[in-house]
């Protein structure tokens, strides 16, 4: 009875439940089989609880060298390989032989640090592919919806499988789903409109849309998601499902994507965002950015290249998401190291009360001209330059004081550095605006630029009128 | 005490890849995977191909019975979860069975854990190195003969013991969100090894941890406890944990480190109710390391996995001395760190309970008994007998803290009877709790006025002569 009511305790809330109020300590001498089941509460001393020092060894008779590690040494740091030789390596071993970031530094471990060595011995012991097949991770999947965490469980139904494996495997795959829930969450959202009043969709995270409530069976016709004509037709939440999409979407949540010429057109669905008047009513476009690629689709389905097609997107995605947050690392150091210079100038020039000052000084005068010699005519960059003129002012400079510091001049030298101003004589207060406009029909092929442009243009402009 | 800033340390790291295979039961909190999380976030951080990595052997039954009862270790080397219903008995004498399961794997886990902070010891009397991590121990509640709050060999005691044969004094700090029991009560009579807890306290599991629990013989004032409220943030951990690290370092002079970093006094804890970040859990382990000292760090708690294996990382990298960055590098449980994929974390909105005098109320008391232990105690070099229960309460009557107990807080420390006797087989080994018991409560219901009945009861029970003497001083 104490047990059964303990374990109905620690159900409810785990450690903590165990915890013995010492506050309620004295009431607790009332109910003495709820003291008697908390095993612990005080220090006890004893010969049974206490352990047994051993004897301080004398430092003349210790012997360290002596003693046994008591454990496999699997890496040391070296100083003899620069870190970014290191870097490559390990990325090459990841990338192109499929090892993980422990294996090649075991490997080169093994070669006593050589790196040559090592990077040659790669091919030799790639490691082993997952021993999970495609059917073995089908069969997880299913015995997991039955069984939950019991692996005990899940293993008669993978009785090849250690437990160890199970929980293993358990753990790399439940981040997966977090993918897939993402793409539920999608496939929601593209639904949403069509079956408005319908609670049907239960989809929660943990997939339970799988199970689903109505599984009416349907007449016969054509599948609403792959196109397929078909005697019996699965009335889902995503439409009618021929028996393979049905089956796909019961076991995944997804809609079994589909491509090729059947239903709507590769080219269509390749675009994603083509999309398309039939793409809108089946809701079967992939999330933005998704694409199907028909042959990949193909390979899969013609047996065991599909694994091989699939083992390389994964370790391709993999090298990207590396790639993404090493940059990210990158950025955000570059933004610490850069955020204390920036702020000790920043706070010299914030400190002046009247910051921008439209008087030239001859000084300022001077670092305009030697700004237009670096920046040409990037106005912003020579008024940071200076520091206390806006872009504005720093145009005004440039046009009345064109002639008298010769800035024409100047501003070729820049450009036999630089190439050629991109409106190059477009500023000029001659130049008509049908020339600006055909400069940029020329200069701009994508649509930034022409945005781009077209603000030089209106400053041009502007700068026109100034100049008269 | 020496505390030069950050040099760079040799490391050692203990790690087995199987460690994270392990798992206790569908909706057990505790999660061998974590350590495995740890282990993957730092390869990826680069920080592994800064350090020596170990795969530490196994520990046999014989290390582990260097503490544990022989019948203890038996028992947990014979249970499996298909052979359970014949040990009915012996899992409820060891408490294995609820908070503790038995699952698959059970003994070689704990021979890995332990055999990690073993090999880390070792290393560290070798002076190979000046820090030893193993993330896969830590397990701080595991007794002598039980096992207790997920916890069945206790890593760290083994740990410190094959210290002490290199080492006059070890010191152990336990940053935990629950109290250090099980380190504690095996060294709780020993002056060789003060034992340092932060952690809850109140309806709290273990229960134990009092401020005036202080250790008791030889060990008395060399057990320190120190009892907080929830939602402790970085700033208040910080303010009490500096001067009382300080203090004890000073008056101390331990020769070795072990910190226990349970990392489930990080705020958002399945089971904890701390609010720390993971740079505030890190300053701890900064701090110490400055002592420059032999440094064995092991983990423990921690029940949100990925903050636990934030925390680690951050405080291996502490141990390197090496900066990284915020951004989590890309990693085989990379999802698991969503939604932002930060290394750190913010403290939640949740009200601290520790008052700055509530804080410095503890601080003082912790302080005058520091204040009682012989400064510098460098004079026991000679070995000493081991037995140290011979003394065992000579100078608890002494003492007068026990005065100023309530007489309520003194009801509370009797206990039933019973208490510990519902267990069958009570001649049988490691189980001989009433008798202990009573020893260790005796010299408290002395001051209470109570001590007659008590009394009586030990001078029948006691086998030991010196107990008696210590009656007989006690009137």
């Amino acid at each position: 009875m104490v047990l059964a009511e303990k374990n109905n305790e620690n159900a409810r809330n785990g450690r903590r439940s165990r915890g013995p109020s010492p506050n309620g300590h004295v009431q607790a001498d009332s109910t003495s089989e709820d003291e008697s089941s908390v095993p612990v509460d005080k220090i006890r001393v004893g010969r049974d609880y206490q352990a047994v020092c051993p004897e301080l060894q004398p430092e003349n008779q210790r012997k360290p060298e002596l003693l046994a590690d008591r454990a496999l040494l699997v890496w040391s740091p070296t100083e003899t390989i620069a870190e970014t030789k290191l870097e490559d390596y390990i990325v090459l071993a990841k990338d192109k032989y499929g090892y993980n970031g422990e294996q090649a530094l075991g490997m080169l471990f093994w070669h006593k640090h050589d790196l040559e060595r090592a990077m040659l011995d790669l091919a030799n012991f790639t490691p082993f592919p997952d021993e999970w097949s495609v059917e073995d991770k089908v069969l997880f999947e299913q015995a997991f919806q039955f069984h939950g965490k019991s692996f005990h469980r899940i293993r008669q139904m993978l009785p090849d499988k250690s437990i160890a494996s199970l929980v293993k495997y358990y753990y790399s795959w439940k981040k997966t789903r977090s993918r897939t829930s993402l793409m539920d969450k999608q496939a929601r959202k593209l639904n949403a409109p069509k079956e408005d009043g319908a609670p049907s969709e239960g989809g929660s995270e943990n997939g339970s849309n799988e199970e689903s409530d109505h599984e009416d069976k349907g007449e016969g016709g054509a599948c609403s998601n792959c196109g397929v004509v078909c005697s019996v037709t699965q009335v889902t939440a995503k439409g009618a499902l021929c028996n393979s999409c049905y089956q796909h979407w019961r076991r995944t949540g997804l809609l079994r994507p589909t491509s090729g010429p059947v239903a709507g057109g590769p080219g269509k669905r390749h675009g994603g965002a083509g999309g398309g008047p039939l793409g809108a009513r089946h809701k079967r476009r992939p999330p933005r950015g998704m694409f199907i690629n028909h042959d990949d689709l193909a390979a899969m389905a013609s047996g065991n290249t599909g694994v091989t097609v699939l083992r390389a997107m994964d370790r391709e995605l993999d090298s990207l998401q590396r790639q993404i947050q090493q940059n990210k690392q990158n950025i955000s150091s570059l933004k610490r190291k850069h955020s204390d210079s920036v702020e000790d100038l920043r706070a010299a020039g914030e400190g002046q009360p009247g910051r921008f000052n439209a008087r030239w000084s001859n000084e300022e005068l001077l670092i305009a001209v030697q700004g237009v010699r670096k920046y040409g005519k990037d106005f912003k960059s020579i008024a940071d330059a200076i520091g206390n003129k806006t872009e504005h002012h720093v145009r005004t400079f440039f046009v009345n004081y064109r002639k008298r510091y010769n800035l024409d001049t100047i501003l070729k030298e820049w450009e036999m550095d630089n190439g050629p101003l991109p409106e190059d004589v477009a500023m000029a207060d001659s130049r008509s605006e049908n020339v600006d406009s055909q400069d940029n029909d020329v200069i701009c092929i994508s649509p930034t630029p022409v945005q781009h442009e077209k603000k030089k243009e209106t400053k041009n402009g502007k700068m026109a009128q100034m100049a008269k | 005490m020496a505390t030069q800033p950050h040099s760079r340390k040799r490391v050692c790291y203990y790690y087995d890849s199987d460690i994270g295979n392990y798992y206790y039961g569908q909706g057990h909190p505790m999660k061998p995977h974590r350590i495995r999380m740890t282990h993957n976030l730092l390869l990826n951080y680069g920080l592994y191909r800064k350090m020596e990595i170990y795969r530490p052997h196994k520990a046999t039954a014989e290390e582990m019975t260097k503490f544990h009862s022989d019948d203890y270790i038996r028992f947990l080397r014979s249970i499996r979860p298909d052979n359970m219903s014949e040990y009915n008995k012996q899992m409820q004498r060891f408490n294995v069975g609820e908070d503790c399961p038995v699952f698959d794997g059970l003994y070689e886990f704990c021979q890995l854990s332990a055999g990690g902070s073993v090999a880390a010891a070792v290393k560290l009397n070798k002076q190979a190195s000046e820090i030893c991590i193993n993330w896969g121990g830590g397990l701080h509640h595991a007794k002598k003969s039980e096992a207790s709050g997920f916890c069945y060999v206790n890593d760290i005691v083994l740990g410190i013991l094959e210290l002490l044969k290199y080492h006059q004094r070890v010191l152990y700090i336990d940053i935990d969100v629950h109290h250090g029991d099980g380190v504690e009560e095996a060294f709780y009579t020993t002056d060789r090894v003060m034992t340092v807890s932060f952690h809850k306290y109140g309806e709290y599991f273990p229960g134990t941890g009092d401020l005036r629990d202080i250790g008791a013989g030889k060990g008395k004032y060399y057990a320190v406890n120190i009892p907080l409220r929830d939602g402790m943030d970085d700033d208040a951990y910080e303010s009490i944990f500096v001067p009382i690290i300080s203090k004890v370092m000073e008056t101390f002079q331990p020769s070795a480190v072990v910190l226990q970093c349970g990392a489930d006094s990080l705020t958002g804890d399945r089971l904890g109710c701390f609010n720390l970040t993971v740079k505030g859990h890190g300053k701890c382990v900064e701090f110490v390391k400055k002592y420059n000292l032999p440094f064995m760090m092991v983990g423990g708690g921690g029940y949100t996995i990925r903050n636990v294996s934030r925390a680690w990382t951050y405080e291996t990298s502490v141990a390197l001395g090496v900066e990284i960055a915020n951004e989590l590098p890309y990693n085989d449980y990379f999802e698991y760190f969503g939604p932002d994929f930060k290394l750190h974390i913010s403290p939640s909105n949740m009200a601290n309970q520790n008052t700055p005098e509530y804080l410095e109320k503890i601080k003082t008391r912790l302080f005058e008994n520091l204040r009682m232990l012989p400064h510098a105690p460098g004079v026991q070099v000679l070995a000493i007998p081991e037995d140290a229960i011979n003394e065992d309460s000579d100078n608890e009557d002494k003492v007068d803290k026990d005065d100023r107990l309530p007489q309520k807080d003194l009801d509370k420390r009797i206990v039933p009877e019973n208490e510990f006797s519902d267990s069958e087989d009570e001649g049988e080994g490691g189980r001989r709790d009433n008798r202990s018991y009573k020893g260790r409560k005796r010299p408290r219901l002395d001051k209470g006025g109570e001590g007659k009945e008590g009394g009586e009861e030990k001078v029948k029970e006691e086998s030991k002569g010196d107990k008696v003497s210590v009656e007989q001083e006690s009137r």
